[in-house]
């Protein structure tokens, strides 16, 4: 730990319109587990895809193993022993897990033919290391996202990295695959690499964290043993200001009427039956193991997804969602999980991705847009939800997760909706954004939206639902109050170990 | 905070735009008659058939799809016009049987891909085909000529000017350079300004997100689809008019270079990225060369030559700019 392995020294880095490394310095030790904590934006992602390869800094020097490097592609990084986890998975979904742990460093026979033999033999190897029961012969696109995850972890294990950077790698992991991951990373520290950890959720930062260093607007603002400071001031750190409180205070009143009414639901094979109401001014929590049915539930509920059986009813009458388009019409939204995937447009503009679930509002006669509506509808989007950007039409792919986050609130604001389903609303953005986005839906319920909140976080789930709807493999468990309920309680109900009783139904 | 300022001149026009000045000047001071005012409306004329078919396509490239069937749309509308004027009909109603048949030519396409879910690269290669044995089928394959007021369209010119000895002053704007100056200027605003403009640049850059904002998918990509069956109609018309004969073979490869405008103007084949304006650019960018080259007495096929490094340049062009931003 205090022979240094690589080492980055007055690294600056600019974007069109943005500084997003300023001078930042920075050590990892050989066997250390080294976290970086920072508000999306702070300039992480930035750092680790230049110490990878994937971009060029604009200036300072990286020192690895005694010697300065230049990395002009992420092969090169790899081959010096410099592997990254990414965010997003990279894995070949037309491959078998074997085929993708050996991408890019296939074992060949002796006639240079792919020895797909050794390859299913060493993949199982390293399988076995992590204690995943994931078959080597398996095609990857056939797995759930969090074995996915773990072979990508396979993957750069298999090359044998004297540095490993992971960007996030819990947030698609159940517990016990995260359990398994920490296990792992133990190992390898053990063995002298030194770890690179990326994470939001800074409660599993002291399972496995040596050293901890905080970013703030492209700045490497301090580094700290990571016994000699508590949670509390490394959060203020991260944000420059004191947060004294996680959750806002709650004035929403949830009212008696019923804005939406689901009976019976069941959709494709995940969701089997599901009923619960929705009260106007009320935010509603979903919660449940991965695979219990939330994102379905409300996928069905919106049309997203094919045929689905059951009866929906908004403010009493009956109505058919059949496409996504018919449930905007009764004033219903979805935020999807998958912000970048299925709810922006990050080649379009920031304006324009605010207006696209209600361009008719922008519309003049026979279908003619009004552009100057709509700059002042994104004009005036940007200013009530504080996002942080240089121009009204910016494109979205240049903003961060947070104000990505808040374009797409703002697009189903502006369509005026009246019932907001949140899918992970706070997943990958950091604790400052969060507190906005919590913010947000407590305003919208105070002014008479009803909301659903689908989250994995059960903090978040006690911390800003009104009532909470626990759902077991694609049925209804139980359905809570929040304030009479607590995080052992409703686990219980999601893993299936309390079974509903009556009183579990009481609305 | 906000910038307010809605102008922002993007380096891709400037640079495309750049490039048919650049090719001007050369060609007008190497090709002696390149700049004359004959030969500039020659090669509007001659131009023109390109942009429209580009700016087909551009709304279908858009839409992350491609349209194959160009080329045979072309020869099969323009030649039922030319039997619909023979069985005597009047011009204007041979003409709409033209454009008619573009448009559920355009709609045909537009059902393989939205409701069959056909890779728009096959359908529109299956359509290719199809289109083509048709009016090969019809007509066995012969050319017929149509009569004389048919012809009118793709012949007469506006503003022609004669002296009083009976000798050419200023030829004339053709009435297809006029056309494809109308239609430039209409889908020019239909893709920036209306709704289904909006939807079809939306779709292009993600398609999932679209759906879940509403925005009806396949209505918009049919659209796309039936605009480019409908351009290519009226190039099938004006052609057929221009010759004043049916030509079930003509139009063969015609869809590669409405593609290739496309490109060069900028469009992205991955879809979401495109305009009118960089078709016409990107059509005049082959007409200048087409002509310009002719006259400098390069043969046919060093023009393929340089149209085809014209089209990788652009795009590559374009690639390493995206790259380094």
């Amino acid at each position: 730990m205090n022979d240094v392995l690589l080492k980055v020294e007055g690294i600056g880095k600019a974007f069109p319109g943005v500084l997003a490394l300023d001078n930042v310095s920075f050590e990892l030790g050989r066997g250390e587990v080294h976290a970086l904590v920072g508000e999306n934006g702070a300039g992480k992602s930035t750092l680790m895809k230049i110490l990878s390869g994937v971009i060029k800094p604009d200036t300072g020097t990286i020192t690895y193993k005694g010697k300065p490097v230049v990395f002009h592609s992420a092969m090169e990084a790899q081959r010096a022993g410099i592997s990254m986890i990414f965010q997003e998975l990279n894995l070949i979904p037309h491959l078998t897990v074997a085929q993708n742990i050996f991408v890019g460093h296939e074992p060949l026979t002796p006639w240079g033919t792919l020895d797909e033999k050794r390859m299913r033999t060493d993949a199982q190897a390293i399988l076995n290391l992590l204690h995943l029961k994931i078959s080597p012969s398996a095609e990857v696109r056939t797995l759930p996202i969090s074995e996915q995850q773990m072979v990508e972890i396979a993957k750069v294990l298999s090359q044998k990295s004297e540095v490993l950077i992971m960007d996030e790698p819990t947030s698609a992991l159940t517990e016990r695959e995260i359990t398994e991951l920490f296990k792992v990373i133990h190992t390898l520290r053990d063995q002298g690499v030194g770890i690179i950890y990326i994470s939001h959720r800074l409660e599993e930062l002291k399972h496995i964290v040596d050293r901890l260093s905080i970013f703030r607007d492209g700045q490497h603002i301090s580094t700290h043993d990571f016994g000699g400071v508590s949670l509390k001031d490394v959060v203020n750190a991260m944000v420059g200001r004191k947060l004294e409180m996680q959750f806002p205070p709650r004035n929403n009143v949830p009212t008696t009427e019923v804005l939406l009414e689901v009976t019976h639901l069941a959709s494709g094979n995940r969701v089997a039956d599901v009923s619960f109401k929705l009260y106007r001014g009320e935010i509603l929590g979903f919660a449940g193991l991965m695979g219990s049915g939330r994102s379905e539930v409300a996928r069905a509920v919106f049309g997203a997804d094919a045929k689905a059986h059951g009866e929906i009813r908004y403010l009493g009458n009956i109505i058919h969602t059949r496409s996504p388009s018919d449930a905007i019409r009764q004033g219903l939204a979805y935020l999807p999980e998958n912000r970048k995937q299925d709810g922006l447009a990050v080649m379009m503009g920031l304006s324009e991705n605010l207006t696209m679930a209600n361009i008719p509002a922008i519309s003049k006669k026979m279908g003619i847009l009004s552009l100057a509506d709509e700059k002042a509808a994104a004009v005036a989007s940007i200013e009530s939800l504080q996002i942080k950007t240089p121009r009204y039409d910016q494109k979205v792919n240049n903003l961060s997760g947070g104000n990505q986050q808040k374009v797409v609130v703002g697009k189903w604001l502006f369509n005026q909706s009246k019932i907001l389903i949140f899918d992970e609303p706070t997943r990958g953005i950091d604790v400052g954004a969060k507190y906005a986005v919590y913010q947000l839906m407590e305003r919208l319920a105070r002014e008479g939206v009803g909301i659903i909140m689908i989250s994995s976080e059960l903090p978040e789930i006690l911390g800003m639902s009104d009532r909470v709807v626990v759902l077991h493999e694609g049925r209804l468990a139980a359905t809570l109050k929040t304030s009479e309920t607590d995080q052992e309680q409703i686990l219980s109900f999601a893993a299936g170990v309390e079974q509903p009783h009556p009183a579990g139904w009481s609305t | 905070m906000v910038n307010m300022s809605d102008k922002k001149i993007s380096l891709d026009k400037v640079f495309t735009f750049g490039a048919v000045v650049i090719l001007f000047t050369v060609f007008s001071i190497t090709a002696t008659n390149f700049f004359t005012v004959r030969n500039l409306l020659t090669m509007a004329l001659q131009t023109s058939t390109i942009t429209l078919m580009g700016i087909g396509v551009t709304y279908v490239i858009i839409t992350a799809g491609i349209d194959l069937s160009i080329g045979s749309v072309i020869a099969l509308t323009g030649t039922l016009a030319v039997m619909a004027a023979n069985l005597g009909w009047p011009t204007w109603l041979a003409i709409a049987v033209g454009l008619v048949t573009g448009i559920a030519c355009g709609l045909g396409n537009g059902l393989l891909v939205t409701h069959l879910r056909l890779p728009p690269f096959i359908a529109t290669l299956g359509t290719m085909m199809i289109f083509r044995g048709l009016v090969l089928t019809v007509t066995n394959a012969n050319s017929s000529p149509a009569p004389d007021e048919f012809g009118a369209l793709g012949n007469l010119t506006l503003f022609k000017v004669s002296a009083p000895d009976g000798t050419t002053v200023f030829p004339g704007i053709s009435y297809i350079v006029l056309v494809m100056i109308g239609m430039a200027l209409i889908f020019h605003f239909v893709l920036k300004k209306t709704r289904i403009g909006r939807y079809i640049y939306a779709i292009g850059s993600n398609e999932e997100a679209a759906r879940l904002s509403g925005i009806k998918v396949r209505q918009t990509k049919l659209a796309a689809y039936v605009v480019s069956g409908f351009l290519s109609a009226v190039v099938g018309v004006l052609l057929a008019s221009r010759m004043v004969t049916s030509q079930p073979n003509g139009g063969i490869g015609y869809e590669l270079n409405a593609i290739a405008a496309s490109v060069i103007g900028g469009t992205s084949l991955m879809g979401g990225i495109g305009t009118v304006g960089g078709a016409v650019v990107g059509s005049f960018i082959i007409g200048i060369l087409n002509t310009g080259l002719t006259m400098q007495g390069a043969s046919y096929f060093a023009q393929q030559i340089v149209i085809g490094a014209v089209v990788i340049g652009a795009v590559a062009i374009d690639q390493l700019r995206n790259k380094r931003a």
